[in-house]
């Protein structure tokens, strides 16, 4: 029965769902997965073998354009007025993180396209559906010489599309969840994470001629350090919150401690997603013996775990309030 | 010349009625189900020593508004007069306005699939020199609005001369609406 000033649902309404969640996790997949595509170029080249782009670096290259198309699908069909999205495009606010994050993606988004065709050149100029773009490429490599500049550059706009998703959280301070100036390093972090897992994943099962074994080696070692700098930064969010005063430290227990959502934190995110990998690292993987199937488990047990953080954030924020 | 509006809300002289919240529906064809202001009431304490407090949820027309900050198409806008309104054109229901209000104030139309929320009736009865539709149909006269730049309107005089609590002051959002708290009855 709804009292007599009549139904309150309108205050506990989710506004933000699984639609945004998933786009956040795709934004995030996408920069990790390019600027781990990036780390192997330039850290691992010299020892590539027969073809000159490394597995890991194709994966990434095919991820990253992939992930965040569907991920702005995702976003504009989720607006309660789609067809309206082009408001985005011709008015700005610049202190509007959601404006800023459409400014970073029209930078990022063109740029990884380029570097897919750059990668599969081969393939688009055999197929004759794609022949036209070959003047596109042959434009770009005629910039070949600033190469490395293209790539930093690049690196700096996966950055900013990677931990742009935590600042568009970060900055409402009516939601103590995410009123934290950790989010963004916290997201970038995860996205690094699942950058590692879904590059392996989809050199292994598509990529796996131009396959190496050291980049793959670099990369679980990468992984395992960054999901060791995920952990205490996830302690750090919670201690954060339990010293912020206000409304945080009630919504911080109460998300740790409270229904579903907490469930969801301690064995999905924090079991499944960081426990489960380290528990590989140091069981499976310590020994140097790398076995396909463990990898290839440990890499979609990571990035549901990055995916059941976003979910847990986007919901858990919304629901406990203080 | 520019105003500066100011709403109060005296709890003392509210008794509930929720008169307000049909008038504003009325005035602004608010859909069922959805509010723009709604007036919520509590018994405190243990009886016979009871007390009521009431609490007016709506819009309070910041000064310092979070929604308009965060709206990337500035459809959420303030005017000269620093009211705060939303430009249905250009308003793509990205719903960052509502999760960025601390005061809840802001809801998805479901007729016409746009954010809304209390305008204070400017365009309505405002901007005609018109009090917003609640206050003028308040039995009791626990709602007072007016110009603070005026030394002789009802708004200014109450205001100095009542202890006023701005809501969620410490967020630093500086309130228009301002509450006059029950000094009467138990307060817990």
């Amino acid at each position: 029965m709804s009292p007599m000033w009549g139904s309150v649902e309108q205050y506990s309404t989710i506004h933000w769902s699984w639609a945004i969640a998933i786009y956040l996790f795709l934004a995030g997949l996408s920069s990790g997965s390019i600027i781990v595509a990036l780390l192997v170029k330039w850290n691992r080249h010299e020892r590539s073998n027969s073809s000159i782009w490394d597995a890991m670096i194709k994966a990434g290259s095919v991820v990253a354009p992939t992930a965040i198309f569907l991920g702005l699908l995702l976003l504009v069909v989720d607006l309660g007025r789609p067809l309206s999205f082009y408001w985005l495009l011709i008015r700005y606010n610049i202190t509007s993180v959601m404006s800023l994050g459409v400014l970073f993606l029209l930078i990022y988004t063109p740029i990884v396209v380029v570097f897919m065709l750059l990668v599969f050149e081969r393939s688009v100029i055999k197929h004759p559906f794609l022949a036209p773009l070959e003047g596109l490429i042959n434009l770009v490599k005629s910039f070949h010489s600033y190469a490395k500049i293209i790539e930093y550059f690049l690196f700096a706009a996966a950055l900013c599309v990677g931990s742009y998703t935590g600042f568009l959280l970060s900055v409402l301070y009516a939601i103590p969840l995410w009123n934290s100036p950790l989010l963004p390093i916290l997201f970038l972090t995860s996205s690094l994470s699942s950058g590692v897992a879904v590059n392996i994943l989809i050199g292994l099962l598509f990529f796996k001629s131009t396959i190496n074994t050291e980049s793959i080696k670099y990369l679980l070692v990468l992984d395992t350090r960054v999901i060791l700098t995920e952990l205490p930064l996830l302690g750090l969010f919670f201690i954060g919150l339990f010293y912020a005063g206000g409304d945080a430290p009630s919504a911080a227990k109460a998300a740790l401690t409270e229904g579903f959502w907490a469930g969801i934190f301690w064995l999905g995110v924090i079991g499944v997603g960081l426990g489960l990998p380290l528990l590989t690292v140091i069981v499976a993987l310590r020994s140097h013996v790398y076995r396909v199937g463990y990898i290839v488990i440990n890499s979609m047990v990571v990035i549901l775990g990055v995916l059941m953080l976003r979910y847990y954030i986007i919901y858990a924020g919304q629901i406990y309030l203080g | 010349m520019q105003k500066q509006y100011r709403l109060l809300y005296d709890e003392n002289l509210c008794i509930g009625c929720q008169a307000c919240s049909i008038a504003c529906r009325v005035e602004n064809s608010v859909p069922d189900e959805v509010y723009r202001v709604q007036v919520h009431m509590q018994t405190m304490g243990i009886f016979p020593n009871l007390g009521m407090h009431y609490e007016r949820l709506s819009c309070v027309m910041c000064e310092n508004p979070p929604c308009v900050s965060v709206c990337p198409t500035n459809a959420s806008f303030q005017s000269k007069d620093g009211l705060v309104h939303i430009d249905e054109k250009s308003c793509i229901s990205c719903k960052y306005c509502i999760l960025a209000c601390p005061y809840h104030a802001r809801f998805i139309n479901p007729l016409k699939n746009v954010v809304e929320k209390c305008t204070f009736c400017y365009e309505t009865r405002v901007s005609k020199e018109l009090s917003p539709a609640c206050v003028s149909i308040c039995p009791t006269d626990a709602l007072t609005f007016g110009d603070m730049r005026q030394s002789n309107s009802l708004v200014y005089q109450k205001s100095h001369k009542e202890v006023l609590l701005f809501p969620k002051a410490h967020l630093g959002t500086k309130p228009k609406v301002a509450f006059i708290p029950n000094r009467k009855g138990a307060k817990s």
